[in-house]
């Protein structure tokens, strides 16, 4: 199939935000595009090149990418790189530059999805000393014969800039009806992808067989599985109130969630977000399978730091220094960890998700030997407000963040947020009566004793609906010299020559940064504010929503892409929240 | 099968290596009865090196058959290195499919080849107006002069000189050569020409093939592609093409 389908669709997908639109365009590419590469189509449209867990990064340095451009122009790196301050997205830049074009060349191949993907997956296989110009050439070589266009999209998906505005659930859809004539059949299309986590495949499945395709999606070791997710609750008295008259409560552990793959020997481990991190853990690895009494499972567990004289649980931002390429034998001996089973999803050749939450954790306190490594996460049955509010206590003097909540009739759903799962985290001393996890999305230098790193970060939300990321504080308190040392090392790596394009801000950051750390901050309120991009127009005309002091709670959430930090909804809703409290509080004055 | 060339130093294999290494990393030769022949594009498609180097310059050649092989260049490349220039080379290629290569009387590396994926380059067709040939050090001194103002040589000829000529940022340069100056053996013009070529592509190859080779013959017409042709002891000879810049 040639690119310029693909092109001329992701062209006309970003002039449009109407979802039923995009629906439509997908629709029309899907059934235009020939099964043996609707996976790559599709992992394309993700902005990807594989499913998250198998680890094939596709991001190129836009320093490669200008390069690139220039040898294939012919025009010198200094033009092309002003052109790009001046538009401020690389794609629109190299179209531009493209069309003025000096260099000739004696051969147009056009340009296929599958030359496209094949280029793709070699740039991003590319390793060593040499790869950084090889990786330029390949580029170089597919602009050469790239349309304007083409050359556009093929720059924004390199640069993972590309923004079209849809969800997977989108993709579903269209896959749905290009395949099945019905809308009606997504939660097939959703069933599979989430046992799975790998789009392509459903759609390659989906295209060649129809829906008879995808009905043989089931858990398999060594795929993730999209994990359930939960809601977030306030109060004791909210959660007995959605939960009914007698739940699960378990210790909310303040470490990562891993899920655990193995059979026989080999075994795997996957973050909430999908990715492979079994090399950050050996201790896990090399220990797990002692404390099984099965052979083939998936495991649900929190892995969490712990003092090893005292046997306390130490705060989430321990486990931080697993997080490295070299001398990890070290870190293993120096931080060391227990890891808390919660839930089992697979065993024994047998698909667990439909088991209730009561049958899956019998089993799982069947299988497991607890020792000083492996241990299962406390869990009480509640009936009262007051047998949560007993329990919250003794989790959060065990060191943990709060409780997690959960209907014991309920089955595992995959990749669902929904009210058979709740959170409740410990209240801050603050007003807002939450923390919130926001992205770093740029800095400004430090002085005095800060100088030579960032003195304060500039933070935003995420706006799911439009995926962008709007500006809602600027923070430069609850920072240790050590996190100014992190936070310069990580962001440092991170810096972009312009405002990426999911970055909406109105501040003149000294460095920006492409959004992806995520930490956590507390503050007092939340406000209206004329420079803030969070909620711009929601609640007033001309007007976003900012936090008034706010403040790092020291918490860097490594584990969460910044498409889980809080939601521009999130933010609104505890505005909402506040003002009620305000207006009550008022109210009681008067009387 | 039968397939054996050997060339008595291993300057022409040195030469062969760095021309082709200006502009691919994976290399696939041809051997026939006549010789052995490389043709590759650079993946710019920019670029264009057709090597002919028939049996008659080897010491010693036989082959029966046509076959194909290919290498990665920095292996090969890494390998001829370690010949002194007096050291005979002679290739052939082993039952399990290895490139066996002698170099001297007693070294013998077996080195793997590589599957051959270049398709067929076609030759760009073309007539060219002029002709111009150069003492390669004279060339290579030109392409050092404008390289100084410009990432790009203009050339132009007429009946009676040659110009060649860079323009950038910081300034420009011109360099001339009138008919019957030394460096310029031969310029002959049908009509006159003129043309812009990336130095990013120039420089290499005359600096890879330049100095073993007494003059390069350049031929183009005006906003063509450029034709150098190097003649090579013992190879017979390296053509080079490269496609012109346009300005729009």
């Amino acid at each position: 199939m040639k690119f310029s389908h693909l092109a001329d669709t992701f062209a006309m997908m970003e002039n449009t935000t109407k979802r039923l639109e995009l629906t439509q365009h997908l629709v029309k590419l899907f059934k235009k595009t020939p099964p043996e590469v609707i996976s790559h189509v599709t992992y394309l449209l993700q902005g990807k090149l594989r499913p998250n867990y198998e680890g094939v990064e596709l991001g190129v340095a836009d320093k490669i990418a200008l390069k690139a451009i220039s040898k294939s122009a012919g025009i010198p790196l200094k033009r092309i790189e002003k052109e790009y301050q001046e538009s401020g997205d690389l794609g629109h830049a190299a179209s531009k530059i493209l069309q003025q074009k000096t260099q000739t060349t004696f051969l147009v191949e056009p340009i296929t999805v599958e030359r496209m993907y094949d280029t793709l997956f070699k740039v991003a296989k590319l390793r060593g000393s040499r790869s950084q110009d090889m990786k330029m050439k390949y580029i170089s070589s597919l602009l050469n014969d790239a349309s304007p266009t083409e050359a556009r999209f093929i720059l924004k998906i390199i640069t993972s800039t590309l923004r079209l505005g849809i969800a997977d659930n989108t993709i579903m859809d269209s896959l749905a009806i290009a395949f099945t004539t019905s809308k009606e059949n997504r939660p097939e299309l959703e069933r599979a992808y989430n046992v799975s986590s790998d789009l392509g495949s459903v759609a390659e499945a989906i295209a060649k067989k129809g829906l008879t395709g995808i009905t043989d999606f089931q858990v398999s070791i060594f795929k993730p599985v999209r994990p359930m997710l939960a809601e977030r609750v306030k109060s004791p008295q909210e959660a007995q109130e959605k939960m009914g008259k007698e739940f699960a409560a378990e210790y909310k552990l303040d470490g990562e969630r891993v899920q655990i793959h193995l059979e026989g020997d080999k075994v795997l481990l996957y973050s909430r977000s999908l990715e492979d991190i079994t090399s950050y853990y050996p201790d896990i690895v090399e220990r797990v399978t002692k404390s099984l009494k099965v052979k083939k499972a998936i495991l649900e567990a929190e892995a969490v730091a712990i003092n090893e004289d005292s046997g306390e649980f130490l705060p989430f931002q321990e486990l931080m220094h697993r997080r490295r390429k070299y001398k990890i034998a070290k870190a293993v001996s120096q931080y060391p960890i227990t890891i808390n089973f919660f839930d089992i999803l697979y065993v024994d050749g047998k698909d667990c998700l439909d088991m209730s939450y009561n049958d899956r954790r019998k089993k799982l306190e069947e299988i497991i030997q607890e020792d000083q490594f492996a241990r299962l996460v406390p869990m009480t049955i509640a009936k009262t407000e007051n047998d949560v509010e007993d329990f919250l206590e003794n989790s959060i003097n065990a060191g943990c963040e709060g409780l997690m909540l959960k209907m014991i009739d309920a089955p595992y759903r995959a990749g669902a947020r929904g009210n058979s799962w709740l959170k409740l985290k410990r209240e801050y001393r603050n007003e807002l009566g939450d923390s919130l996890d926001l992205v770093v999305i740029g800095a400004f230098f430090g002085k005095g004793r800060r100088t030579g790193r960032y003195g304060t970060l500039l933070l935003a939300t995420y706006n799911d609906e439009e995926d962008v990321f709007p500006s809602i504080c600027k923070v430069g308190t609850g920072f240790t010299d050590e996190n100014l040392d992190q936070f310069y090392q990580i962001l440092s790596n991170k810096v972009k020559l312009k405002k990426s394009s999911r970055v909406k801000s109105e501040m003149e950051a000294d460095v920006w940064f492409e959004p992806e750390l995520v930490i956590e901050i507390v503050a007092s309120e939340i406000t209206l504010s004329p420079i803030h991009n969070t909620a711009l127009n929601v609640i007033r005309k001309g007007s976003g929503l900012a936090l008034r002091f706010p403040k790092f709670t020291g918490k860097i959430r490594l584990e969460k892409n910044p498409e889980n930090a809080s939601t521009v909804q999130e933010v609104i809703s505890l505005y909402n929240g506040q003002k009620k409290a305000i207006h009550d509080e008022h109210k009681t004055e008067r009387t | 099968m039968v397939f054996l060339a050997k060339t008595s130093t291993s300057d022409e294999w040195k030469a062969v290596i760095s021309a082709i290494s200006t502009l691919v990393e994976e290399a696939t030769f041809e051997s026939t009865v006549e010789g052995i022949t490389f043709r590759g594009m650079d993946p710019s498609h920019v670029a264009l090196i057709d090597i002919s180097w028939p049996n008659s310059a080897f010491e010693k050649y036989e082959c029966d058959s046509d076959i194909k092989f290919g290498v990665r260049i920095d292996e090969f490349s890494k390998l001829i290195k370690r010949a002194e220039k007096n050291d005979s080379i002679e290739i052939s290629i082993s039952e399990d499919n290895m490139l066996l290569v002698s170099v001297g009387k007693n070294k013998k590396y077996k080195m793997r080849l590589i599957e051959s994926s270049a398709s067929d380059t076609p030759l760009p067709k073309i007539t060219y107006d002029a002709k111009i040939a150069l003492v390669s050090t004279e060339f290579d001194k030109i392409l050092g002069d404008v390289q100084v103002v410009s990432d790009y040589l203009s050339i132009s000829a007429s009946s009676t000189k040659a110009s060649f000529s860079g323009r950038g940022d910081s300034g420009e340069v011109l360099i001339t050569l009138e008919k019957g100056m030394e460096e310029i053996p031969e310029i002959s013009v049908k009509q006159d020409s003129t043309a812009t070529y990336s130095l990013e592509y120039l420089n290499p190859i005359v600096k890879a093939v330049g100095n073993t080779t007494g003059t390069v013959i350049c031929e183009y017409s005006t906003a063509k592609p450029l034709r150098i042709e190097f003649k090579v002891a013992n190879i017979g000879r390296i053509y080079f093409y490269l496609a012109p810049r346009v300005e729009s």
